[in-house]
């Protein structure tokens, strides 16, 4: 009986030991980099109004840049005010009902002037500094990080995970500086 | 982890945001995630994020790209020029405007700090009125509709208001007019006395403008012109262009003539320690040396021939022989500058010493060079105002027949000495209303609150000089968390202005202006208003033509004598105002102040009571026991605090303590030196006076742990900060205590080499060749670097604060602070090296702003077990907070100490532990969007505004500008433009320009070999150095 | 080989109150049976204490380091004070074992096994220290060099990576070490246990028969382990000091760290094994296997290494007058009479001028005033990283910024369990482990006649054939 207990306190430490170096364990690489596949498995992403990119980029063939408009000039892409949108859609109605009913959102929205809460789908974490002006400068496709977003009847997080090694891979192809400091800071 | 920085999203401006609470809600799911998000393990992605586009893009905003206003700081009456920053609509910094004469740039602590009076938690939600004694929320209309009722059925009022802006003192004044309102507008800090004097002396009832720049010789008699006075950005501004070592070699004196030294006077070269109330008698001991046989001082020539050297110098405690000195100083070269007492020196003949100096200044030919009556400071335009108006109106309201009194932009129930009454009688009104913004110790007694809203959210204008002045524009829509209105709308509403009131404050505004620039033949009224809110600067004509002849005769009863103090005793209570709050009646509620160590104590949080090492030995107290100081009007026990710089038979007490509704971060923190001084009038100005009682001092026997940040107050044989004398300095007389002999060193260089790489050891000798730093570490990378020239750096601490609204660093609490875990990034420090209360002579105490050196050499890099902190190939130190583990050992490592650790987090909006730091929302609408916000166990310290580095470079970049065009936080605050940033390969900049300097060295590196990017510039002093280096 | 050890051995230390060799197992077995009061309540004792650390630990990990008294300037305080304290201690265990084998000191044997359990107890006691300190622990891992995503390395120029592959090798090549000299004992231990006891043991004396081949991979291992071992002795304390040596610190910043820190974590550790052994043999009646001549040595040990470190002592202050360097004179002279002065006296006192008194046979020869010295000892070398660490931080290059450092109740209370997480494996090897080693205890007794003996114990028979053989 004693040799028991000798027996199961000695498991219990070993357990509590492992228990220690699970919590150190923790915080895996990615978790400090926001991770999208866990957002968009965990998470109710529906946007507030069902916009197909598969229509504006890919039938219309609109640049992405005309709806993100700070992309270029700004380390932030930009999200279109709704007077963008009702610059072409006071006349475009949709051609089926279910467009109607989805324009007509953005017409509600802008008749009671409200902003539209879309949900965010990337987002890199806080401790890192993504400027979009320099990688449009230096004509890097949306595409590489987002995408063929054209093809996306519901915008998502392509599967690759925004982690550090992810940009750092492309910035040792491309050679260019891949100190901390670029985006850390 | 870092759930602080704010994600780059583009949110409403803030219009349809206002009301609604759910659209806020959203709107602070974008705006305000500050660390709602910072788990331990940092997932930022736990939430569902909601991106608020605007409705209609203004087109002025590119989100993510800051948008800068123009306005004019409401801190102070010197009233400086400021630039806003906004990011998505909401302000996040506020800086100096370059256009501006005042501030050039540059900005104080308390300019810094007015972002946390705009983000201020404790601010009213909205209008209230008091209900069988509690405040319940009402409406606007409802609110104005009961103060409509009010005033119409009081025939008569009280209408109490601090310093407010021209256009708003006069719409103020309308409808005081014409609604039967007797306006009371009182400034606990005005210089009623100086005013008074300038009046007898010249005919003009004002606070001339000074120019200290184009002086050669400064004398103060214990004008604190560097922290408080009349305009301490301009002064600071023009005290370092005249006390620093021109290209001609010459270095204006500063001589300090007072019982305690203030900042400004622990950047004087000489100290004489007057004593208390003698000043006068100086003043006119060196009037009569200089005007001796020349009748210079016209009418008052008798008084000053009456007083000679010899005559005062029992009185005034300093030899006649220094008195003779420095009046000699005033007058050998050049115009030169005399600034009369300040408000820690007005006593019972206080007018009569301003008059002395006033005096002094005529005879030293100064008046129209370095003073100017023409376009005074401010002008007689600020109407009547003084302590008597408002000890008038107490004697009235305690008659109890007031039926209705209005308060705004003042808090007299906490400004006034308890001794006046004033609560009692306040009380004793019927129907008080209250327009301040934030509960204070007065809106708690009011029955009716109408919340005025904060300077950057209001229109408005001011003067701060007479012809100059500058707009005021909201920088942002008004914080949605607080319904409030400015005062001119609700009194515009009210209604009743006489004339027909324009719709709204603004209308009023542009009206006045119209009709002032037509007055000056300004024709383009929208050119003139829209260049003057972007350039925030405007003028007009200036009240006086004419300039100063002569003085004129006084028609007041004059006595230069030592007044009387009450009490008995040797001890003199000097009640000053504090350096970071001033009085402090309004501005107390701001963590930033109240952490920040003062400049002359190095205190943050509590009160202190100064005391001179022997007065402290007869009491047997050590710094942090406390005594009870008791006058004949109250008691107050405070920690003390021992100081050479003050004479034996004065203690000094600062204003800005002991609140007790002000809010969650002023209230508690030390005491209210208001409680022990009367409520007196000076005789001739009607001005308060401060420095008027004796105190007992007893020890109580506690101790208080003080929030100090001071080690050693001496440099104990280090080269810290190292001075050379003016001789030394233009003989050519060696001045470098560094880098000898010892030939070209080898050196391990960062990033993993392991290679001997030989080096001459200065910055820009950065990288060295052969270094490992990637391929892209090449030649043409830049070096970046500084310089500082301690012989301009006055110790005003604005750095600190501009540091820490820049780089969102925490404020941690007073108990972290008081056992040292203070996180600022710049450590002010202070080193006496010659301070005698006892005699006049020359004073030397030393400031270094000590930051991160980025070392070439670092020594925290190769201890650092993750990389954490490394060198980049363009010479900085980074420090990269993601990767830190927080083993503490590059602080250990680092001989300067200026690696500063997070003990806790922070920068949770709720507080990790009692009494922690955290920063309650809207507080945090203020974070830096571009600087990553830091959590519980990582290390930080000066990333030479790294954000801003890469920001030009990415403007560079982009819009092919100068990537070097670069200017970090604390460089941009310095008003003494002591700091200097830049790539130091560059030859032609001016970091390599002044690195170059005789006086740069470079602190401790010839002990550690750590060979720093930042160069400092000896300080330059009139006095033999003793051992060399030191 | 081993024939030497015996010869070298013969008659230096004899144990004439034992008889037989069935004794030896009888006594030496005699702890592995049912604990009794006093065992258990020590047992809770030290589950107490782990609890206190697991409490405080928790605490700290809650609200953040901050709840220590660490602070600016003192960025190091009780925790890594008390890891290399820890790390001190383990040193004699392998001492003892590897070299005192290899040098063929004849007294080792019956105390070796209590040193090496120590040893290895000890240092799994300091590993804790480092995961404490952090300030993320839960990024601790990236101190280790894995291939990772980030394509980053940890910074093999800084003496903490260093630490983390000290430590680590030191924990494996002890452990095994130990659990190889153990293996025959176990294998006597199963002969002599039963039910779920022999299973046990039966498991992990990994099936010992003692046979001549199993007798010579033993010790040809053992040997092998020996050698491995031996430098680990001088190097792990050696990069443990570097932590502080490579630091510009003054008063860290000293090329006599290494062989100083070495003898001082000789002479702890030797002091602990006294004080444990001395409490062992009360308990378990071994007076006959742990003799005076034992201990005799162990003090005289003891004397030397006090002697080292105290020349050390002496010649750092003595380098930092000589120096002439400002700073580093205003350190030293902070360590004396600053505010930690108390620190430094006790430091002094107890490493320096206590053991002086181990000159006198007297006191080697008496248990009682060696088992007081060795808890002096114990306390001293705690003192000892103490001031070298605190002092020298809390005093060093801008005035400014000099500051205070106060232990917090979070700190002590991890300090305490750490006592108690090492009692507790301690007090479980007492009772699971034979605490003297059977078989190399046999080697040296005079060997009874052959044809007489009839051994209950075959693993006896074997030793007696084998040393033989």
């Amino acid at each position: 009986m004693t040799k028991k207990w000798i027996g199961r306190l000695t498991i219990g430490f070993v357990a509590i030991l492992g228990c220690l170096t699970f919590a150190c364990a923790q915080g895996d690489d990615d978790d400090d980099f926001s991770s999208n596949e866990e957002a968009t498995t965990v998470l109710d992403l529906t946007q507030p109004i069902a916009f197909p990119h598969t229509i504006h980029a890919g039938v219309d063939q609109i640049d992405c840049q005309y709806c993100h408009f700070s992309a270029e000039r700004s380390v932030d892409a930009g999200i279109p005010p709704v007077s963008t949108c009702m610059g072409c859609h006071t006349v475009i109605g949709g051609s089926d009902e279910q467009q109607q009913a989805e324009i007509q959102k953005v017409r509600d929205y802008w008749a009671d002037q409200e902003p539209i809460p879309w949900v965010r789908i990337y987002k890199v974490a806080d401790h890192v500094h993504f400027p979009h002006m320099r990688h449009v400068a230096a004509n890097v496709d949306c595409a590489t990080c987002h995408g063929e977003v054209k093809e996306m009847e519901v915008i998502e997080a392509v599967n690759q995970p925004l982690s550090m090694g992810w940009c750092i891979s492309c910035h040792v192809e491309q050679d260019v500086r891949r100190d901390c400091t670029v985006c850390h800071y | 982890m870092f759930g602080g920085t704010v994600p780059f999203v583009i949110i409403d401006d803030g219009i349809c945001l206002m009301n609604d609470g759910l659209k806020r809600r959203d709107f602070l799911k974008v705006i305000g995630t500050s660390s709602a998000g910072a788990g331990m393990l940092g997932c930022s992605t736990e939430k569902v994020e909601k991106l608020m586009p605007y409705v209609t893009a203004p087109e002025e905003i590119t989100p993510g790209v800051a948008t800068w206003y123009s306005t004019s700081c409401g801190e102070c009456e010197a009233g400086c020029g400021m630039w806003v920053r906004t990011l998505e609509g909401r302000v996040v910094k506020v800086e100096g405007n370059p256009n501006d004469a005042v501030s050039q740039g540059a900005l104080c602590s308390r300019g810094h700090s007015s972002v946390q009076g705009l983000y201020n938690p404790d601010r009213f939600s909205g209008p209230m009125v008091r209900e069988n004694g509690e405040l319940k929320s009402i409406s606007w209309e409802e609110a104005e509709k009961i103060l409509k009722d009010r005033i119409q059925s009081a025939n008569e009022y009280y209408f109490i208001k601090g310093s407010t802006g021209p256009s708003l003192t006069d719409l103020i004044d309308d409808f005081a007019d014409s609604t039967g309102g007797k306006i009371v507008s009182y400034n606990p800090l005005d210089h009623d006395p100086l005013r008074e004097a300038s009046r007898i002396a010249f005919g003009r009832e004002v606070v001339p403008w000074y120019d200290l720049a184009s002086a050669r010789f400064v004398l103060s008699f214990g004008a604190d012109f560097l922290e408080g006075y009349v305009s301490p950005l301009r002064d600071s501004r023009g005290f370092s262009e005249m006390h620093s070592v021109g290209e001609d070699g010459f270095k204006g004196r500063f001589v300090f003539a007072a019982p305690r030294l203030s900042l400004t006077g622990q950047n004087a070269d000489e100290w004489l320690p007057v004593a208390p109330g003698s000043e006068g008698l100086v003043a006119l001991a060196m009037a009569n040396v200089i005007s001796a046989g020349t009748g210079d001082a016209g009418p008052y020539q008798e008084i000053v021939d009456a007083y000679s050297p010899e005559d005062v110098e029992a009185e005034a405690g300093v030899s006649a022989e220094s008195i003779r000195r420095v009046a000699n100083y005033l007058v050998e070269s050049g115009p030169s500058l005399v600034l009369g007492p300040g408000i820690e020196g007005q006593h019972r003949n206080s007018t009569a010493v301003n008059l002395a100096v006033a005096i002094l200044n005529f005879v030293a030919g100064n008046v129209g060079k370095t003073l100017d009556y023409s376009s005074p400071q401010v002008g007689p335009s600020s109407g009547p105002q003084g302590y008597d108006l408002m000890q008038a109106a107490i004697e009235d309201m305690s008659s109890g027949q007031v039926p209705l009194a209005l308060v705004h932009a003042s808090n007299p129930a906490y400004a006034l000495p308890s001794a006046s009454g004033f609560k009692e009688a306040f009380s004793e009104v019927s129907f008080k209303v209250s327009f301040a913004s934030a509960m204070d110790e007065t809106a708690a007694m009011a029955d009716l609150i109408l919340p005025d809203r904060h300077f950057l959210e209001s229109w408005g204008d001011s003067s701060w000089r007479s012809g100059q002045s500058s707009l005021q524009q909201p920088a942002m829509r008004p914080v949605p968390n607080f319904d409030s209105k400015q005062i001119g709308d609700v009194l515009l509403a009210v209604g009743q202005t006489g004339k027909e009131a324009p719709p709204s404050f603004y209308e009023w505004l542009r009206s006045r202006w119209q009709s002032k620039t037509a007055a000056d033949g300004i024709l383009e009224f929208e050119n003139f208003w829209r260049e003057a809110l972007r350039t925030g600067v405007a003028s007009s004509k200036s009240e006086f033509e004419s300039s100063i002849e002569a003085l004129r005769q006084t028609d007041r009863a004059l006595v230069f004598d030592v007044p009387e103090f009450d009490g008995e005793g040797e001890v003199h209570l000097m009640v000053y105002p504090s350096a970071r709050l001033g009085d402090g009646s309004l501005n107390a509620n701001r963590p930033w102040l109240q952490e920040l160590a003062d400049p002359v104590s190095k205190i943050a949080w509590h009160s202190w009571v100064e005391v001179h090492p022997d007065r402290a030995e007869l009491l047997g107290v050590e710094s942090g026991d406390m005594v009870s100081l008791s006058t004949d009007y109250g008691t107050l026990d405070v920690p003390v605090w021992i100081y050479p710089g003050i004479r034996k038979d004065v203690v000094g007490l600062a204003m800005g303590g002991g609140h007790t509704g002000a809010g969650r971060f002023a209230d508690g923190n030390g005491v209210n030196p208001m409680d022990l001084i009367p409520a007196e009038t000076e005789a001739l100005s009607g001005g308060l006076v401060h420095f008027v009682t004796k105190v007992r001092i007893a020890p109580t026997g506690n101790h208080y742990q003080l929030a100090s940040i001071a080690g050693s107050d001496t440099q104990s044989n280090r080269p810290i900060t190292p001075a050379v004398s003016l001789d030394d300095l233009n003989h050519g007389t060696e001045v470098h205590s560094e880098e000898g002999s010892h030939g070209p060193l080898k050196e391990l260089q960062a990033m993993g080499g392991f290679v001997p790489v030989e080096t001459g050891g200065m910055p820009e000798d950065y990288p060295l060749p052969g270094s490992k730093h990637g391929e892209y570490g090449d030649d043409d990378e830049p070096r970046w670097a500084m310089a500082v020239d301690l012989d301009k750096c006055t110790g005003c601490s604005a750095c600190i604060v501009a540091c820490q609204a820049e780089n969102n660093v925490p404020w941690v609490g007073e108990g972290q602070v008081a056992m040292g875990r203070d996180m600022g990034w710049i450590r002010l420090e202070r080193y006496y090296e010659k301070v005698d209360a006892t005699q006049a002579g020359p004073l030397d105490i030393r400031f270094m702003p000590m930051r991160c050196q980025h070392c070439n050499n670092a020594p925290c890099e190769p201890v650092c077990p993750v990389f954490a902190t490394y060198h980049t190939p363009d010479g900085l130190n980074a420090q990269v907070y993601n990767r830190c583990v927080g083993t503490r050992y590059c602080a250990n490592n680092c001989p300067y100490k200026v690696r500063v650790y997070n003990w806790y987090t922070f920068t949770d909006e709720e507080p990790v532990r009692e009494g922690l730091g955290h920063i309650p929302e809207p507080l945090n609408w203020q974070l830096n969007p571009d600087v990553t916000v830091r959590e519980n166990g990582v290390m930080e310290k000066c990333s030479f505004c790294v954000h801003r580095i890469r920001d030009a470079q990415n403007r560079a970049a982009v819009e092919g500008r100068d990537p070097n065009e670069v200017v970090v936080a604390c460089q941009q605050s310095c008003a003494a433009d002591a700091v200097v940033f830049g790539n130091i390969k560059d030859p032609d900049s001016k970091v390599a320009h002044v690195s170059k300097d005789q006086r740069a060295y470079r602190v401790l590196n010839e002990i550690t070999n750590t060979q720093p990017a930042v160069s400092y510039l000896k300080k330059v002093t009139f006095h033999e150095v003793e051992s060399e280096g030191h | 080989m081993r024939n030497d050890t015996v010869n070298g051995s013969r008659g230096s230390l004899t144990h004439p109150d034992i008889k037989t060799m069935a004794e030896v197992n009888v006594d030496v077995l005699r702890p592995l049976s049912r604990p009794g009061k006093g065992w258990w309540m020590l047992l809770g004792l030290c589950v107490l204490g782990i609890g206190l650390m697991l409490w405080s630990w928790g605490i700290q990990m809650r609200y953040g380091i901050g709840v220590s008294g660490l602070t600016s300037p003192v960025g190091w305080g009780v925790y890594i004070t008390t890891f290399v304290f820890w790390v001190g201690i383990a040193h004699s265990g392998t001492l003892i074992s590897a070299v005192l084998f290899l040098f063929r000191a004849p007294w080792r044997q019956s105390i070796y096994r209590v040193a090496e359990a120590m040893t290895v107890f000890a240092v799994m006691t300091a590993g804790l220290f480092p995961l404490i300190h952090v300030g993320r622990v839960w990024h601790a891992y990236w101190l280790i060099p894995y291939p990772n995503s980030r394509f980053l390395w940890p910074n093999f120029r800084s003496p903490l990576v260093w630490d983390v592959f000290a430590v680590t090798t030191y924990f494996t090549v002890s452990a095994i070490f130990f659990y190889l000299g153990t293996i025959p004992d176990l294998a006597a231990a199963r002969d002599a246990a039963k039910g779920f006891r022999k299973k046990l043991y039966s498991v992990i004396c990994l099936g010992w028969r003692g046979t001549d081949r199993e007798w010579h991979h033993l010790s040809k291992a053992y040997i092998f382990l020996a050698a491995l071992a031996t430098p680990l002795v001088l190097s792990v304390h050696s990069v443990v000091s570097w932590d502080f040596a490579v630091g510009i610190v003054p008063g860290w910043h000293a090329t006599i760290f290494a062989p100083y820190f070495v003898a001082g974590a000789i002479f702890s550790g030797v002091a602990m094994v006294i004080t444990l052994s001395v409490l062992v043999r009360k308990a378990f009646g071994l007076e006959a296997y742990l003799t005076i001549k034992h201990y005799d040595a162990m003090a005289k040990l003891c004397l030397v290494t006090s002697m080292i470190v105290l020349y050390a002592y002496l010649s750092e202050f003595f380098m930092a007058w000589y120096s002439g360097e400002e700073v580093e004179r205003a350190a030293f002279w902070a360590r004396l009479f600053g505010g930690y002065w108390w620190a430094t006296w006790v430091m002094l006192v107890c490493n320096g001028f206590v053991p002086i008194m181990l000159w006198f046979k007297r006191v080697r020869h008496s248990i009682a005033a060696l088992f007081t010295i060795s808890i002096f000892v114990n306390i001293g070398m705690w003192f000892e990283r103490y001031v070298i660490i605190v002092t020298s931080l809390h005093h060093e290059y801008e005035p400014f910024a000099w500051g205070m450092y106060r232990p917090s109740a979070v700190e002590m209370g991890i300090m305490v369990g750490s006592f108690g997480w090492f009692g507790f494996w301690f007090l479980l090897f007492t009772r699971l482990l034979p605490p003297v080693a059977i078989a190399e205890l046999k080697e040296i007794l005079p060997k009874p006649m052959r044809p007489v003996v009839s051994n209950p114990v075959p693993s006896a028979d074997q030793s007696g054939d084998m040393s033989n053989g």
